[in-house]
């Protein structure tokens, strides 16, 4: 084990697996000489050269096409998005070619590619740096989608991710980059796709919570727990795959479910767990499942407004409250 | 006219009763204020007294039936009075099961039964629901806790778990023993487990496991709430001690004056219209230290300890700075009957300023009391006895008694206590000060 941040356990697992297979290659903007703006591929350039490690221009729609055509001739490349948000820029080749090209060639190509990023709150970047978009790639089928919320898990689900053959999202959050964490040193140490995290056991509620939520999940757990309130704290690390199973277990143990996530309630992910839970477990639940998320309205830019609209720790124990009817 | 008798409510928490036992068969005269039935909370079993006088027209709910408060039990009117317009709603849920109707058969009919008599709609979450069916609990006479009555979890699991086959009283002294009920054959009406089962339970458990031969008494109920509130007690105030001797010869002829006139004042009597007398003087005897500061009380209530049986209960007379010498003493009387025989309510050992503890009948010569918290004071009384004292450099022979005070000196100082003591001591020496 190895104390690193979230930024360095990425750079060391996207360097390790570059030293095993020279088809990896990772391009985005400002990702060689200035190693990305969070430090992600500091140090890439001098060690694996300019054929690896490559600029772009400002043009997602035509690098992220780059990488899915790179991946298709065989390439397995690792494609960086500076904010999450410019995805919007290359959803075409995102949603109708990356997603769909293995199923619509009948198998016979397929796309080994890894988009990766950062989103989120905490910088006050405003309403075009500061979102959390996980939920469109939910929707549609074909693109896996993971959400890292610990230096271990980022290591661990982004070797996943390479290693994987189809295109895989990658959404990590800037407020979590300098956070620190111990790193498993196995350079194949990888996170199945698919198994949630129980953080911690509980027996009156069941809090879902990803990325940046998942630490104040705990948080709100710690408090509830001093008021009697007994709260499992369950990240899915991957929602697609989606461990529902882990979830209905835990809330046929508790039966009270509470998800909360940074990125809008609305239409959310929080809303398709809710729901899944509800389809399959509606027996155990003694309340309605709560969804937490942020107001359906822009980011402000201010970070006193940014943090009126995202939900804060009490909002999560207010909610468990609720649900235990206390 | 009839009128409903219902589930009373004997102390803010309770929410249901058990009936014991029916005093007056259905059909029989019942009188005003004479025992109707005996009931049981998780707190205590007491008589209730009719509330109307006439004949008792209908039984609604039987003996160990466990009754929500203020649901209808039985109704008292005039002989063939029409009283069908009272039982509506609440009769159908008492109906006698009918054993003879093939199972299936029957769970149609009741339910068709209560959807046509019962049009409430009941709202329960889906986990309630889940449990009570796979316990078998009809969860039409579970009380929903969540908004507007909705049924949840615990509300079920509550309602399970009291509606085991003890009395209240039994799962009280069993979850206090940790005692499984369930394991226990239960000696009361219909198998029910009852407070000899689960002490006849203990008994015999300790007496296999405790090394020394002998009787173990139960460390539970009243013997644990008594030793709970002495140590917190103990733990909490600052108690010390003033002892005084007084002259009771003046107290004597007082009493002798009212037995003369046909009136039964006691000694205990003029004591306590004593002590009320000197809270007045001395309200700083009469306080309660309170997170806002020392209250001191407008108001005397009385507190006379009252050995029952395996405990003490201390009733109180509320408002006693009102009252003449001879109301304290019916009021005394009628508390310590009460106190005896289990009756007492809530309310009437609730709420003391001031407790009066007399253990002189024992042949005590003085003996030292606990404070009956949150009061500040209490006095210990011991017995009168003749002994010679000095007076005008004389001996002379005069009935005698020793007074202990104990107090909080957090609130209390040696000085005020003392001059509370001397004043008890005056009014007794010279009765006509009372006046």
């Amino acid at each position: 084990m190895s104390k690193k941040t979230y930024a360095m356990a990425i750079r060391d697992c996207i360097a390790e697996e570059m030293r095993k297979d020279s088809n990896i290659f990772i391009m985005g903007e400002d990702i060689a000489e200035q190693g990305g703006i969070f430090s992600c591929t500091r140090g890439l350039l001098e060690e694996f050269g300019p054929e690896l490690v490559r600029n772009t221009p400002i043009s997602e729609n035509s690098f992220v096409g780059a990488g899915i055509g790179a991946a298709c001739a065989g390439l397995r490349p690792i494609v960086e998005l500076m904010y999450m948000d410019f995805v919007y820029v290359a959803m075409d080749q995102l949603l109708n070619q990356a997603a769909k090209i293995r199923y619509m060639f009948g198998g016979k190509a397929k796309v080994p590619l890894v988009i990766r990023g950062q989103q989120g709150i905490g910088r006050g970047n405003a309403g075009q740096h500061s979102q959390s978009v996980e939920a469109l790639f939910m929707h549609i089928p074909g693109l896996k989608v993971a959400l890292p919320s610990t230096p271990a898990d980022a290591a661990g689900l982004l070797r996943t991710a390479i290693r994987d053959d189809n295109p895989v999202m990658f959404f990590e959050h800037k407020a979590l980059y300098a956070t620190k964490g111990e790193v498993p040193d196995d350079e194949d140490f990888a996170i199945p796709f698919g198994q949630a995290n129980v953080i911690k056991q509980g027996t009156d509620a069941t809090i879902v919570a990803t990325l940046y939520y998942v630490d104040k999940a705990l948080k709100a757990a710690e408090i509830l727990e001093k008021e009697g309130i007994s709260c499992e704290v369950i990240d899915p690390r991957t929602i697609v795959p989606l461990d529902i199973d882990t979830i209905i277990g835990s809330v046929e143990k508790t039966g009270r479910l509470i998800i909360v996530h940074e990125a809008h309630k609305t239409g959310g992910v929080g809303a398709e767990i809710a729901s899944q839970v509800t389809e399959n477990a509606f027996m155990y639940l003694d309340a309605p499942p709560q969804r937490l998320g942020a107001k359906q309205c822009t980011l402000p830019f201010n970070l006193g407004l940014e943090n009126a609209v995202i939900p804060q720790i009490e909002d999560i124990v207010k909610a468990v409250k609720k649900t235990t009817y206390k | 006219m009839a009128n409903r008798v219902i589930m009373p409510k004997q102390g803010l928490q309770m929410t249901e009763g058990t009936i014991i036992k029916w005093f007056i068969e259905e059909g029989s005269e019942v009188k005003e204020g004479t025992p109707l039935f005996e009931m049981e909370t998780d707190k205590l079993t007491i008589q209730i007294d009719a509330p109307a006088s006439g004949k008792l027209l209908k039984i609604v709910r039987q003996e160990d039936e466990t009754v929500p408060i203020t649901e209808l039990i039985a109704i008292i009117g005039e002989e063939g009075e029409d009283f069908s317009n009272l039982l509506n709603k609440n009769e159908h849920q008492s109906a006698p099961e009918q054993t003879d109707v093939p199972k299936v058969a029957k769970d149609e009919n009741q339910k068709i039964f209560e959807v046509v008599t019962n049009s409430k709609r009941i709202f329960i979450s889906p986990r309630a629901k889940m449990i009570a069916q796979q316990n078998g609990v009809d969860f039409s006479k579970v009380l929903g806790t969540g908004q507007q009555g909705y049924i949840i979890e615990k509300d079920i699991k509550n309602y399970i778990e009291y509606s085991a086959k003890g009395t209240p009283l039994a799962k009280k002294l069993a979850s206090m023993n940790d005692v499984e009920i369930n394991q226990l054959q239960g000696s009361g009406s219909r198998n029910k487990i009852v407070k000899e089962d689960i002490l006849k339970y203990v008994a015999e458990k300790n007496r296999g496991t405790t090394d020394s031969e002998g009787v173990i008494i139960p460390f539970a109920g009243m013997r644990k709430i008594i030793s709970e509130r002495m140590v917190e007690s103990l733990h909490t105030a600052a108690q010390a001690t003033h002892h005084i001797k007084v002259d009771m010869s003046e107290a004597s002829s007082l009493k002798a004056s009212f037995k003369k006139a046909d009136k039964r004042v006691s000694y205990n009597d003029i004591i306590a219209f004593s002590v009320c007398r000197s809270l007045i003087d001395y309200p700083i005897m009469n306080s309660e230290l309170t997170e806002q500061g020392i209250l001191l009380k407008d108001y005397v209530n009385l507190g006379i300890a009252v050995a029952v049986e395996n405990g003490l209960i201390v009733p109180v007379i509320k408002d006693a700075e009102l009252m003449t010498i001879e109301e304290i003493g019916i009021m005394t009387r009628e508390l310590a009957t009460k106190a005896k025989n289990g009756q007492l309510k809530p309310d009437e050992y609730k709420g003391g300023s001031f407790t009066i503890s007399n253990l002189g009948m024992f042949g005590l010569d003085a003996f030292t009391a606990i404070i009956n918290r949150p009061e500040s004071g209490i006095l210990a009384v011991g017995k009168i006895e003749k002994a010679s004292v000095v007076i005008h450099d004389e001996i002379v022979i005069r009935p005698m008694m020793v007074l202990t005070l104990t107090y909080d000196h957090r609130v209390v100082d040696g000085a005020p206590a003392a001059q509370f003591l001397a004043a008890v001591k005056k009014y007794l020496e010279q009765p006509y000060l009372l006046l």
